[in-house]
């Protein structure tokens, strides 16, 4: 497959070889170097690793990016010519680096290149946003919407964005769904719905975003569509037996709304304990029926529902420091114990009354009164609504398909709300909405670059940095036609990013590209970590977000992502990461004083999403630094890959190292794991949870040296860490290639890489604070342009 | 949206009691060489219940072959149906017993052995559910549907080393590489079938509503499709066949007004207990039947590796941890009580579809069902013999035991169904000839 890439590839290169527009040859130095370094292996006759490089032109490294972009890449991470090969110098070698990727820059300047574009549908999270922005909202999409396919580590690629009937019907019913909620309709039916918590989640201390003086619980948003009256049903955690754990002793737990308390009952203690004794199978549900379940009137709108239990008495805390472990439970048939919250349900409403505020705080624009009319007023609130989900202006005859649908409403809904209603149900539908469109002019040429429009440019800026429709001010500079300009748009992002809506970036650009998001899906094996719960596992994910949003709202160089000696740490975190003197569930500011621990690869969810169930995985780990930090993701494996061997049986366990070594004695596995294993092995000093460690599960010592592919003793994560930094540019690269695929949503070709090296560049002068990438990003050529494309279409 | 008033109470079709009616054989409706695509009046219905952890042999296997033998215990609830049910002993799921859980879901309806892989490049069979939905699905709203019961995100631990989750979320796979996504919540699932909105009118309310807007922006589709590029105008050309797909489905719906078809009220959610889960599941199984919104589906009752506790019949261990019962009388005894259970809410649905009328006979003489596990005995992850029964007209004539040569690759079955339907395939998974069930 390779081999026939690059002979096309050079059948290419043949083919421009007698255009007019021939550049300059690169220097005969650098002829010189690959004839010498390169070409005794990877020629005609060997095609070693695919590449044939002496029959490739020099005289055009720009007709054949494919080739010579994956040379430039082998030689930025320093892995060719391999280890025992002879090696250029360092100036020689930094030499042919740059004269290669000059050649590939100037022509791309000549013959700039925007992608293959695709129309894009907005993903979930978009959507949400969307309809936050749009009705001041907060809706559960993952309840309307199907999950979203990603493709290139993301899921707002618009290639795997398609659709289809049943994606359609799903946006009809939220369409609807949404729209009865907004205006408060009080057809509305009862629904219910319920909030869990993880099984392993601790409950014996305070949690984060519940109130004080409380322990354990959870809390959730929840979305009450009508003034009207809820049921609160609040589920505790049973045994084996379907008892209530913790009944031995009482406990208080309260439910509250917005913080207003709705419920406080007691549980456990004597009487409950004798009861349950008596009739095993009844009490708990008996208890869970006539004490936690309430009643209450609610007005429309989001707002936070918590259940949680009462600080406990000195004497529950007494028994509390027996438990071994940091995890307060793990065995499913202990019923002794604090007590869990498993789920609140909220079921509802009953009772509807007419709505005294609709819930979305943005929709009325308007109200029918003395001086308004009800047309007028109508046709303000869809005029309004549509050129924010549409992101752009209206036509007149739009305008008029809304407001038919708002007549028709109207008339068979009976009230003017009933009429919106419709309207908008019609706007949440469209195409439109749902669609990112970008227009092409009938009159570009095929195959030109062309600049898209000022308010496509303000979407693509839009749901780059906010995941989400462009506010006013936006589109009021997008209607001004003046966005475009350098310093407006620069002006804009500054304005952007300050915006708290940026941690969009945070959530879903950093959620992906650091597999934060795969955090919830991983659990340590509770034998050999019994220590591990649901309260480290969020901790991990806060802390990485937290550390990454510092880097986006205090315009950060991007390279303290690699180095930092600050972090973000609650009490349970400080505790696994050795911090003494931190208290409390909330997470704050500390300096690090072990060097190990500083910046990404320190971070407890890069250590554990890089690890298996019961041991670390230095593959995985060095391949999650291949791809991630170099920008050099390793094929997978050949499909016939021999087992590793197992000890013989007796014979005494070996260590992972030893384990791994096998992998570079096979011919099929070595090229790759020789480049992987060294950085995953320098990671070897934190444990699948992040503690450090200077002894295996097996208690063997660790050893975490290794030698680079380019022949860099390194021991441990310190050493590594410099060795990665040695060309700060790789790293600013990786993460400019990966912003880069976020931003236009779209896989990158060897034809992009001039302009991700463009970014990099205009970013180093400004020591690669993360607005410089932005600005680069969002100024460059596949950001602000289209290009006609060839169709197969008729 | 297309529900109309009862042929029979409400009650009786939720509850499906009531007296049996006479079953007639299908025999007569169908030539035995044909396939049941292209002759039955009323069109054959079919699915395949699973359950994880397979089952106590001893006590599921009926101890004669042939005509009129004696139900087991665990098989007993089924005396009443037993005219329309086959036991099939003696498969054996593909592979070895290495790949444990994950094999034993994702074997059962491909006949395949999943590729060792945690990652994204998993890789198994197409499952002869999707086999099926592709040769008779296409006529009904879905060509088929997915169901469980567990939700499997908050587990510890819930899958087979070395595999991926996907292996055992799922028992039915479009592709070998698609492992198609099953609803848990029956009020999702209810939303999916018969449309939002509580009752009947405001269902056929959405759906009229919900037409006038397909109608509005399929217009602003094609006007859109304008001013765009050619691979954009194709996207949205995908876009408009589905609008008009969900335009038709939508009409199927209200010529469909007139099928007797009683709708239960609307779930609110996943309920409590699994027992009733499993039941409001097969209810909407049974009306999705009844009104041909499907007529192929698989669900899984449960999932390998389940915790799940059974209080109500005296088994407080979790499921999982009864199915390793290390061959102890006492534990195994408890996972047959288990086992029993499972089959007493499959005997359930069954009658269910015997008192629904389908045509000129009931829904049960156009079904062929399929209830089983990947896995014999659970205690050794054992490949063979597997628990299996098939019931319905489908089968031509029941009361049968058929013991099968030991070992007979499950692929052989549903290679044999697959023709049946008139596939016309050489091979389906890791099968090596066909079984005489029909």
């Amino acid at each position: 497959m390779r081999t026939k890439i690059s002979v096309l590839a050079t059948f290419a290169a043949c083919a421009v070889f007698s255009a007019v527009d021939a550049r300059a040859a690169v220097d005969s130095q650098t002829k010189e170097a690959l004839d010498q370094y390169c070409v005794t292996c990877h020629n005609a006759r060997l095609k070693t690793g695919g590449l044939v490089l002496d029959t490739a032109s020099l005289e055009h490294v720009a007709a054949d990016p494919g080739t010579w972009e994956k040379v430039v890449r082998k030689l930025r991470l320093g892995v060719m010519p391999p280890l025992g090969a002879r090696r250029p110098d360092a100036a020689t070698y930094d030499r042919l680096i740059s004269s290669l990727e000059g050649e590939l820059d100037a022509a791309s300047v000549a013959h700039p290149y925007p992608g293959r574009p695709v129309l894009h549908r907005l993903n979930r999270a978009e959507y949400s946003n969307a309809i936050r922005d749009l009705l001041g909202l907060h809706v559960d999409v993952s309840s309307l919407l199907p999950p979203d396919d990603s493709a290139y580590g993301f899921d707002n690629v618009a290639d795997v964005l398609g659709s289809s009937p049943a994606l359609l019907q799903a946006y009809l019913g939220a369409a609807r769904k949404i729209s009865t909620i907004a205006v408060g309709d009080a057809r509305v039916g009862v629904n219910r719905d319920t909030y869990t918590a993880r099984q392993d989640l601790s409950q014996d201390q305070h949690l984060e975003g519940l109130p004080p003086g409380t322990q354990g619980g959870l809390a959730a948003t929840h979305t009450f569509p009508v003034d009207g009256e809820y049921e609160f049903q609040l589920r505790l955690w049973r045994t084996n037996l379907s008892a209530i754990r913790g009944l031995q002793d009482p406990h208080q737990v309260e439910i509250a709304l917005d913080g207003e308390r709705i419920l406080l009952a007691t549980i456990g203690g004597n009487d409950d304990l004798v009861h349950l004794q008596q009739n095993p199978t009844t009490t708990s549900d008996d208890l869970e029926a006539k004490r936690l379940r309430v009643r209450v009137h609610v007005k429309a709108g989001s707002r936070t529902v918590t259940a949680a239990f009462l600080e406990e008495t000195p004497w529950t805390l007494e028994t509390m420091r027996l438990q071994p472990f940091l995890r307060d439970f793990s065995n499913p048939f202990a019923a002794e114990g604090a007590p869990h919250v498993q789920s609140l349900s909220v079921q509802g409403p009953y009772n509807v009354e007419p709505v005294g505020r609709p819930p979305s705080a943005t929709l009325f624009v308007c109200r029918p009164g003395a001086n308004v009319t009800e047309a007028s007023c109508a046709r303000r609130i869809v005029t309004t609504i549509a050129r924010r989900a549409y992101r752009r202006p209206l036509e007149p005859s739009e305008v008029d398909g809304l407001v038919a649908f708002y007549k028709e409403g109207r008339r068979t809904g009976g009230s003017f709300d009933a009429g919106v209603e419709f309207a908008l149900r019609r706007v949440l539908a469209s195409p439109s909405f749902v669609f990112r469109p970008e227009k092409e002019p009938e009159t570009v040429a095929l195959a030109t670059p062309y600049r898209i429009g000022e308010y496509e440019l303000a979407s693509r800026l839009s749901f780059f940095l906010w995941s989400s429709i462009p506010d006013d001010e936006l589109l009021r500079v997008a209607a001004a036609g003046t966005l475009s300009k350098p310093e407006i748009l620069r002006t804009q992002v500054t304005r952007m990013l300050a915006d708290p809506k940026s941690s969009a970036l945070v959530e879903n650009f950093a959620g992906q590209w650091l597999q934060l998001r795969n955090l919830r899906g991983i659990t340590p094996n509770p034998e050999t970590y019994p220590d591990f719960d649901d309260n480290l596992r969020q901790a991990f994910r806060t802390e990485a977000e937290l550390f990454f949003g510092s880097v986006i709202h205090e315009d950060r160089s991007v390279l303290d992502l690699m180095t930092a000696s600050d972090t973000f740490v609650n009490e349970r975190l400080a505790k696994q990461y050795g911090i003494p003197d931190v208290f409390g569930s909330y997470f704050r500011r500390v300096t690090l004083a072990d060097d190990a621990r500083r910046g990404l690869l320190g971070k407890g969810a890069v250590l554990l999403v890089t690890s298996h169930a019961t041991t670390t995985s230095p593959v995985r780990r060095g391949k999650f630094i291949l791809e991630n930090i170099l920008g050099s993701p390793p094929p997978p494996p050949p499909p016939d890959v021999p087992a590793l061997k197992e000890p013989a049986p007796g014979a005494a366990p070996r260590t992972m190292r030893e384990q791994m070594e096998q992998h570079r004695t096979i011919p099929g596995c070595a090229g790759c794991h020789k480049t992987m294993d060294p950085l995953g092995f320098a990671l070897e000093n934190f444990d699948i949870d992040a503690r450090w460690r200077t002894k295996n599960v097996g208690g063997f010592a660790l050893d975490a040296s290794d030698v680079m592919p380019d022949g860099t003793r390194i021991d441990g994560v310190v050493g590594l860490r410099q060795a990665l930094l040695r060309r700060p540019e790789v790293f600013v690269q990786t993460l400019a290639e990966k912003l880069l695929v976020y931003a236009v949503g779209r896989g990158l070709t060897p034809e992009d890489m001039a302009a991700v090296r463009g970014i990099v560049r205009s970013a180093r002068g400004q020591n690669y604070k993360f607005s410089s990438l932005v600005n680069a990003i969002v100024s460059s050529v596949p950001f602000q342009m289209r290009m006609k494309e060839l169709g197969s279409e008729s | 949206m297309f529900i109309s008033k009862l042929a029979i109470p409400r009650r009786t079709f939720l509850r499906g009691v009531g007296a049996s009616l006479a079953l007639p054989l299908l025999d007569a409706m169908i030539p035995a060489a044909t396939a049941f695509a292209k002759t039955a009046s009323r069109p054959m219905r079919t699915g395949f219940m699973y359950i994880p952890h397979g089952a106590d042999m001893a006590s599921w296997t009926p101890a004669a072959s042939g005509a009129d033998f004696e139900l087991s215990p665990t098989l007993k609830v089924l005396e009443p149906l037993r005219d329309s049910l086959v036991v099939v002993t003696n498969l054996k799921r593909a592979g070895g017993v290495a790949e444990m859980h994950a094999a034993a879901s994702s074997g059962w309806l491909s006949g395949a052995v999943p590729k060792h892989t945690e990652g994204e490049d998993y890789r198994i069979g197409t499952t002869i559910d999707q086999l099926l939905a592709r040769q008779i699905g296409q006529a009904s709203q879905f060509p088929s549907i997915e169901f469980a019961t567990e939700d499997y995100t908050g587990y510890v631990g819930g899958c087979t080393p070395g595999y991926a989750c996907a292996y055992q979320n799922t028992i039915s796979w479009a592709t070998p590489t698609t492992p198609l996504p099953m609803e848990i919540n029956p009020r999702t699932a209810f939303e999916r079938l018969f449309g939002d909105g509580g009752s009947a009118a405001s269902r056929r309310r959405i759906a009229e509503e919900d037409r006038s807007i397909l109608d509005s922006i399929a217009g602003e589709a094609r006007k859109l499709q304008g001013g765009l590029g050619v691979h954009d105008r194709t996207r949205v050309a995908d876009y408009l066949d589905h609008v008009r797909e969900i335009e038709r489905r939508i009409q199927t719906a209200e010529t469909q007004h007139t099928t007797a078809l009683s709708v239960i009220d609307k779930p609110l959610g996943i309920p409590d207990a699994f027992e009733e889960h499993a039941a409001l599941m097969f209810d909407l199984l049974t009306m999705a039947l009844q009104s041909e919104q499907t007529r192929v589906f698989t669900f899984m009752m449960s999932r390998e590796g389940s915790q799940r506790t059974f209080g109500e019949i005296g088994v407080a261990d979790p499921w999982h941890v009864v199915s390793h019962h290390g061959d102890q009388a006492e534990k195994v005894a408890r996972a047959a009580k288990i086992n029993a259970l499972c089959v007493g809410l499959f005997a359930r649905f069954i009658e269910k579809l015997k008192n629904t009328p389908d045509g000129d006979g009931t829904l049960l003489d156009h079904s062929l069902m399929f209830y089983g596990s990947g896995m014999g005995n659970s205690n050794v992850h054992a490949t063979d013999p597997l628990p299996m029964l098939a019931m319905g007209g489908g089968l031509g004539k029941g009361n049968r035991h058929v013991v099968l040569p030991a070992k007979t690759e499950i692929g052989n079955l549903w290679l044999s169904v697959a023709n049946r339907f008139g596939a016309s395939l050489e091979k389906f998974g890791e099968s090596t000839g066909t079984v005489d069930l029909f």
